[in-house]
């Protein structure tokens, strides 16, 4: 680099020579191909795959059930779907919060050296190939899994259970992936919490579970709906855990996804169910903002 | 009041426990599986043998001399060899990148700074089926043929958001008086950052090339769509045996893989805790 130049020219030049070969990329490849799939999502579905270049908002229609009138009749098969995701999603939530939660408060209050010992065991599994921990469920779970073999040998059951392909094995396959996500946040917000608030509540005369509902649950919820968001999110457009935990009888939107674009060919279809799955996203990120933007404020207040 | 509490304590550390043990379990009962010699029933024990990774090394085992027994080998050792290029070029591609924005969000202030900061953690946050689904409008409508290269393009997208993160953090930590102490003696912006400057990001560009080489190896959703039909990687190999139909020697496939992964981790996280 020449030394003749004036400083704030070198600035710029060492900047641009940081900056430009990921803006680049990441414009080429990254918004650049969303943008196509949104305007893919507005393009009507040519006859043998590929798209027509038309204008055609019946993508979104057909999600909710109407869709082009002059084809299709009032259908909620989609709808529904979407519905399922969307609970199986909360459910999600929900399970791997009453797994993570009590487990954080014990984990809090352990010496340094445990506690460190701990974090590091719940971390590692995320690390560890997704696909194989899910397959370890499918061997426990599956008709001559080894839940099955167990309970046949010790006679509790005479014909084996169906355990695998059902919403419960999504829920609990999800559940284990996304331990580590959720466990992080709340353990966050549990480690935070001043206990001396806690103690103040009860020498007071508040009940432990007042103390709870009303001290406790209120300061670690911001770790809550962290933890739920980053769980829910990566559930929703999940298509793994229902491809091999679901079978071919639980459909969620990520499998519908998967054969709109591999099997169907109806990309501008699929790439409207994307969108639906970025949107929710973008509105829990939204409310997340705004909730903790508040409860900032009424911290300062 | 003080039976009640230690109640109370002690159903939390059991609790505690059954949550270690849901979390390990599942991976310890794979690890004794793996040497069970059942070739019918994976989950039903017959004997202790080593065949099965015998057969996964490429060994001559009695099991692929059973006519009967389909030889996948093969398409094994592809799809890992596939795995460890893909990998290997998108941890060069993504710590570089993610690096240099890194650095230069952290010395710069500029116009755009805020932007830079969301779109750089846009991949991380959005569904994975959303990515793959748009790289793979975006290649096949340009014409870009879909195989190895579309596969470490799509992957380096999100990875170099991880990298990203994982230097800003080793950044944000970093010393600064150090690097003006360097100037004060004279040392001019180059050998200030090569001498004092690197050597300190040097823990966090490791660590985040770590994070990208296990999540580019561990890759399945967006590799996946982006794939075409002809590189299969190592998660895509067993995602489809999977919906094919389970063999017992992906048993130990899963427990070499599950080592790996752990050993890189583990390395990468002691490192991690030994610069602190």
């Amino acid at each position: 680099m020449a030394s003749d130049l004036s400083p704030a020219s070198r600035r710029r030049m060492q900047l641009a020579l940081l900056l430009t070969p990921v803006s680049l990329f990441f414009a080429v490849f990254f918004l650049g191909p969303l943008a196509i799939m949104i305007a893919t999502s507005f393009l009507a579905p040519g006859l043998y795959g590929g798209v027509e270049w038309v204008f055609y908002p019946h993508n979104y229609g057909r999600i909710l059930g109407f869709a082009d009138p002059a084809f299709e009749d009032f259908d909620p098969v989609y709808i529904s779907i979407f519905l399922r995701s969307l609970k199986i999603a909360a459910f999600t939530v929900i399970a791997t919060l009453l797994v993570c939660y009590p487990a954080a408060f014990c984990i809090a209050r352990l010496s340094e050296r445990s506690k460190n010992f701990c974090l590091f065991l719940i971390t590692l599994p995320f690390f560890a190939s997704l696909i194989v921990r899910l397959f370890i469920w499918v061997l426990i779970l599956r008709q001559t899994g080894i839940v099955n073999e167990m309970l046949l040998a010790t006679g509790v059951i005479d014909r084996p259970l169906e355990l695998i392909y059902t919403d419960g094995a999504i829920v609990l396959g999800m559940v284990y992936i996304f331990i580590p996500f959720m466990f992080m946040p709340v353990y966050a917000s549990v480690e935070k919490l001043d206990w001396t608030l806690v103690r103040a509540s009860l020498d007071l005369g508040a009940g432990p579970i007042r103390t709870f509902l009303r001290i406790i649950l209120p300061l670690t919820s911001p770790g809550i709906a962290g933890g739920a968001i980053i769980v829910f999110i990566p559930a929703l457009g999940n298509f793994v855990v229902p491809a091999v935990l679901g079978g071919a009888k639980v459909m969620m939107l990520g499998n519908l996804i998967e054969q709109q674009f591999l099997s169907a060919r109806n990309w501008p279809f699929g790439s409207a169910l994307a969108m639906m799955v970025m949107s929710v996203m973008l509105v829990m990120l939204f409310v997340y903002v705004i909730a903790t933007g508040r409860r900032g404020a009424d911290v300062t207040n | 009041m003080k039976i009640a509490r230690f109640l109370f304590r002690g159903s939390l550390f059991a609790y505690t426990a059954l949550f270690f043990a849901f979390l390990y379990i599942p991976l310890a009962l794979i690890a004794v599986y793996s040497f069970n010699s059942n070739p019918v029933n994976m989950m039903t024990w017959t004997g202790f043998t080593t065949e099965w990774y015998a057969q996964v090394l490429g060994f001559k085992t009695t099991v692929s001399e059973n006519a009967l027994y389909i030889e996948s080998t093969d398409q094994l050792v592809q799809a890992v060899w596939n795995s460890l290029i893909i990998a290997s070029s998108t941890t060069a591609i993504s710590t570089v990148l993610g690096t240099a924005v890194a650095i230069a969000l952290y010395r710069f202030a500029f116009f755009g700074k805020r932007f830079y900061r969301t779109v750089m953690f846009m991949p991380m946050l959005m569904p994975d089926i959303v990515l793959g689904i748009a790289l793979l409008i975006f290649f096949v409508n340009s014409g870009i043929a879909l195989g190895l290269w579309t596969i470490i393009i799509g992957q380096c997208t999100f990875l170099i958001s991880y990298v990203f993160i994982v230097v800003s953090a080793r950044l944000a930590g970093m010393d600064r008086t150090l690097e003006n102490a360097s100037a004060d003696l004279g040392a001019n912006e180059w050998v200030t950052f090569r001498k004092v400057v690197f050597p300190q990001l040097l823990p966090g560009i490791v660590g985040g090339a770590l994070l990208a080489f296990i999540i580019s190896m561990d890759d399945l959703v967006i590799t996946y769509f982006i794939a075409g039909v002809d590189v299969t990687t190592l998660p895509m190999f067993i995602f489809a045996m999977l919906r094919r139909g389970i063999k017992p020697e992906i048993n130990a496939i899963a427990v070499m893989m599950l080592s790996f992964s752990f050993i890189v981790a583990s390395l990468g996280l002691y490192l991690r805790s030994r610069q602190k």
